[in-house]
């Protein structure tokens, strides 16, 4: 063993270049086995009910008979006035906010005993003006203190565009019908909104005191809000399987165990099949429990709202939406019993959500992994850029066979020479330091342009921007190579530091966000996984004219916007559609993918393509 | 006729040789939930279950002692305001009208319940919350909740140990606060609790073994929640069905054999150690004698024979007995010799009765009526006199 370290000292070529190059790519791939592995029985464990306050499905629901005739006429009254708002003209969907569904909507949750009001919301993103009006009322816990509530949502329109006639008239059956129990110790609210992304947001807001001079107060609030569901019925006949989705905005999740209620009272208590991520045939095999988490991944990495639950995250309240899917005989008396037992399972919380977990992925509606299983997978790529900085910062303060470029300096003549002797080079931090700042601060710039500008130019700005990351590299590289303007030109040591650099903000980043949203690290680690083993060639010029520009054009179809045009051209999407939404989850939702996809992860990548395109000089 | 007077006759004897031999006074019950929470309620049933159980057995509530953490009937979660119920039918509510609770709430602390067991409580508490047993009472203590590995959780708090619980009754057996203890307790690996107990005449029974739990029997619907716990269940089941009235003849080794692995899934576990005689002995303690009431009296010193003691007493209410039975009949063969002149022979003390005088209404007497007149006009005059001068005097001053 002592021998092998001193043959490792006598080899700094191994210990400096080689082995950091095996050690960062066996990080990457044991990263990506590691995540592959997670579905395994092994890795992977059954859900369970951690809070045992819960008692799911333990009441019987009483949500039959006579309830649907009053679900019948709630919904003839609703459907006339939304026919006649379409009679006059417009669509479906302006049929919605007349002022005649809105009274409607407030006399039957009058009627019904309930407190009500409304909020009116305005919201402006990339020159779209979004706006409605939220209706929604208040049960008070006959016995209760005011202090807690449970809100149930049925916004009209659903995560999917559809009409929520269903839903909305459950909302009001379960209102008239939640009313007359006494046994509630929470509040229970119901909130109807005109659609699922702004009108939720806006209520919310303001139920926090947090909204913008746009959207106005709410006139009747109640206590600290403990959950919420949100009831989507867009279906005109009996269904099969409810559908829960989960997903917050910036990949904050529900606790687990609202989700396995959910699943528990669905499957156990009702019949009723749960699914989730659009999987709709799992039969718990490897590849389909893979595929439910990299779908999974895929939300949670991206970042954006997935319905109209996904505003309530951010103010740590536990959401879900029930989405009705299929063609089978559950009606909707029995998505009502659904919620009935829930929000009884809900009522039953005694505190906060929080024994169970709040990081994980599911793969099954009854299988997970906690964050302690999957976490290192994402922090081993994050990892081999950190191992990668650290390497290169040694090697830059080790030089014992390179001849440096730069002539020995004649004031420090015989300084430097003693440190050459001793196999330490001075490190030339100010050039390195400042570009890769500069470069991370130029982040800011497309940053601001995709979330200012009006949605009609974001396609144009999308191009302009894979040009844009073809010259600003070798603009970059020529200055740099050429020393245009500047009086000393650069020397080796000083393209690593700024590939060390890059690469520890890089890895810091990554390791930090893992943390935070897991999905989000883990795909930017793996389309910057090549940043790691760029570096400036050396060799002849054919070699390194041939070999750079190979490296570019790879390089190039792993950037910001190349990556977003291939994903939006493989998925059939609109650039414009995904910028817009994106601006609209900046603007609204608070949504932070932006930030890391301009401010780490295009920084680094621009500073690999200078390094591959100063090879060329 | 005759033969039914035989039978209560020898009944009556039986019954008066088998208080003699358990020889205990009083009996005392400390019933105990440890845990709150809507979800626990089949805690707190269960020990309104054995509330209920042992005052139809005669314990008065002056002698039951119940912890009760929370309040499951006021819970705005109830869909039956104002009950308890362990049972799924709903058939009677263990709340009712007439019910006792003497440590509730944030009371029910491992502190009170151990100051409680061994009286080192402050003078100012009532007696409602005393355990005011002696040297001949029996004493059941009964408690369930969550427990562990030799601790039984309080509230969501504290714990208390097995050792706590054994100094706890050491300490009582010490300060003779108890002839014969019974402890029961239901929870999750509860025959752990009482693994350490050393102190004299304690009979112990816990629902299960270590590292076993201990399981509800069943959920009512409406309610939401479990109800009842299964060990509880089953005692409680052989009490109400067996155990019918305070003369009942069953004993603990009845009880215990009652214990069905297969009913209450759980290996529930006695302990007979402590209880001089051991298990031999123990079996033939009747139930009643910790779930029912005596109020036999202990004479203290019955063969003493000094002035004061009880013999002397007797013997002197004996004497007094025998001399005015003598009287009786010395006067009744008066009464018979003279039946002519009976009121010449009547006490003195009967004539006065009829001597004594009235006090009738008296008339005003109106004799002086000018002189008095006059005396008011003087008093007028010299009062009308005085204010003449003080108010020509002010005047003058001023």
């Amino acid at each position: 063993m002592p021998a092998a370290i001193r043959n490792l000292r006598n080899n700094p070529h191994f210990l400096f270049a080689r082995l950091p190059n095996l050690l960062s790519f066996i990080c990457v791939v044991v990263g990506v086995v590691w995540l592959l592995l997670l579905p395994l029985n092994e890795y992977s464990r059954q859900t369970y009910i951690s809070e045992n306050a819960l008692l799911p499905g333990q009441v019987h629901a009483y949500f039959t008979g006579s309830e649907q005739n009053i679900f019948r006429g709630y919904k003839r009254e609703l459907e006339g006035l939304l026919n006649d708002g379409q009679a006059r003209g417009g669509q479906k969907d302006e049929a919605e906010v007349t002022a005649a569904v809105s009274d409607k909507l407030q006399s039957i949750l009058q009627a019904a005993g309930l407190k009500v009001a409304t909020q009116k919301y305005e919201y402006t993103s990339a020159g779209i003006t979004h706006q409605g009006e939220n209706t929604y009322a208040i049960i008070h816990a006959p016995r209760g203190d005011a202090t807690e509530a449970i809100v149930l949502v049925a916004p009209w329109i659903t995560a999917d565009d559809k009409l929520n006639l269903n839903g909305v008239t459950l909302a009001l059956t379960l209102a008239r019908y939640f009313k007359r129990w006494s046994l509630w110790s929470k509040d229970i609210i119901f909130l109807i909104t005109p659609d699922s992304k702004s009108g939720t947001q806006a209520w919310i807001d303001a139920y926090h005191d947090m909204h913008p001079a746009s959207v106005q107060p709410l006139p009747l609030k109640s206590g600290a809000l403990q959950g919420a569901l949100v009831i989507e019925y867009p279906l005109d006949h009996r269904f099969q399987s409810l559908h829960i989705v989960y997903d917050g905005v910036n990949g904050q999740l529900p606790n687990l165990d609202l989700f396995n209620t959910a699943v528990a009272i669905a499957g156990g208590q009702m019949g009723i099949g749960a699914n989730l991520q659009e999987m709709w045939g799992h039969d718990d095999s490897y590849e389909h429990r893979l595929q439910t988490m990299f779908r999974g991944m895929t939300k949670q990495g991206l970042g954006y709202a997935t319905g109209a639950h996904s505003s309530f995250m951010p103010y740590h309240i536990d959401a879900i939406t029930l989405q009705t899917k299929g063609e089978g005989w559950e009606d909707e008396m029995a998505l009502g019993r659904t919620i009935e037992s829930l929000c009884r399972s809900l009522n039953n919380l005694l505190e906060h959500l929080h024994q169970s977990f709040f990081f994980y992925l599911l793969m099954q509606s009854n299988r997970f992994v906690s964050i302690g299983t999957y976490l290192p997978s994402a922090m081993l790529i994050a990892g081999n850029f950190t191992i990668m900085a650290i390497a290169l910062w040694m090697r830059t303060g080790y030089y014992p066979e390179s001849k440096p470029s730069a002539k020995p300096m004649n004031e420090k003549g015989s300084a430097e020479e003693k440190a050459k002797t001793d196999g330490i080079a001075e490190r030339h931090l100010a050039l390195p330091l400042s570009l890769v700042v500069g470069l991370h601060l130029l982040g800011l710039v497309p940053l601001w342009v995709f979330n200012n500008i009006f949605h009609q130019y974001f396609t144009t700005t999308t191009y302009i921007f894979v040009v844009v990351d073809i010259i600003l590299p070798l603009f970059l590289a020529a200055i740099l190579s050429n020393g245009l303007g500047l009086s000393n030109p650069i020397i080796p040591q000083q393209y690593h530091l700024i590939k060390s650099f890059s690469l520890l903000l890089l890895g810091l980043s990554l390791s930090t966000l893992a943390t935070l949203n897991f999905s989000l690290s883990f795909m930017i680690g793996l389309l910057c996984a090549p940043l790691s083993f760029v570096a400036r060639l050396q060799g002849s010029a054919p070699f390194r004219l041939a070999t750079s520009s190979l490296g570019l054009v790879l390089l190039n179809l792993v950037s910001p916007p190349t990556v977003l045009l291939g994903v939006c051209w493989y998925m059939g999407i609109s650039v414009e559609t995904v910028l817009t939404q994106a601006a609209f989850g900046w603007d609204i939702w608070g949504m932070w993918t932006q930030v890391v996809v301009w401010c780490v992860w295009w920084p680094a990548w621009l500073i690999g393509c200078v390094l591959l395109w100063s090879s060329m000089f | 006729m005759a033969l039914l007077f035989r039978f209560l006759q020898a009944f009556a004897v039986l019954l008066l040789v088998s208080t003699v031999a358990t020889e205990h006074t009083s009996n005392w019950a400390v019933l105990v939930s440890t845990s709150r929470f809507w979800f626990n309620y089949r805690h707190l049933a269960n020990v309104l279950s054995l509330y209920r159980t042992v005052k139809r057995l005669g314990i008065p509530d002056s002698q039951i002692i119940l912890m009760l953490p929370d309040d499951m009937a006021c819970n705005p979660r109830n869909a039956f305001p104002g009950t308890v119920y362990s049972n799924a039918d709903r058939a009677v509510d263990l709340y009712g009208d007439n019910i006792e609770v003497d440590y509730r709430g944030y009371e029910v602390t491992v502190e009170n319940f151990i100051r409680l067991l061994t009286d080192r409580l402050d003078e100012d508490v009532p007696r409602s919350k005393r355990l005011g047993s002696d040297a001949g009472s029996n004493v059941l203590v009964y408690m369930t909740g969550h427990g562990g590995d030799q601790f039984l959780k309080f509230q969501d708090a504290e714990e208390i140990g097995a050792w706590d619980l054994a100094d706890a009754f050491g300490q009582m057996w010490e300060k003779k606060r108890y002839h014969e203890l019974l402890f029961m307790i239901d929870t999750c690996q509860a025959n752990t609790m009482y693994t350490h107990f050393y102190s004299p005449n304690i009979v112990a029974t816990g629902s299960s073994e270590i590292d076993q739990s201990s399981y509800s029997h069943h959920a009512d619907n409406d309610v939401g929640v479990a109800v009842i716990d299964r060990w509880t269940y089953y005692v409680l089941e052989f009490l109400e069905t067996q155990v019918t009235s305070v003369t009942s003849k069953l004993n603990l080794g009845d009880l215990f054999d009652s214990y069905d692995e297969s009913k209450i899934h759980s290996q529930p576990g006695v302990r007979w150690d402590l209880f001089p005689g051991g298990e031999q002995e123990g079996r033939l303690r009747t139930v009643v004698d910790f779930f029912g009431n005596v109020q036999n009296v202990e004479v203290e010193n019955a063969n003493a024979t000094e002035p004061g003691s009880l013999k002397e007493d007797l013997a002197e209410i004996a004497r007094l007995v025998e001399k005015w039975q003598k009287r009786d009949e010395e006067y009744s063969a008066i009464l018979g010799n003279s039946a002519g002149n009976v009121t010449e022979d009547l006490p003195s003390s009967s004539l006065h009765l009829k001597l004594k005088s009235t006090v009738g209404t008296t008339k005003m007497a109106e004799d002086g009526s000018w002189g008095k007149r006059l005396v008011g006009i003087y008093v007028v005059g010299a009062c009308a006199a005085i204010w003449v001068a003080g108010s020509i005097l002010g005047r003058s001053s001023v």
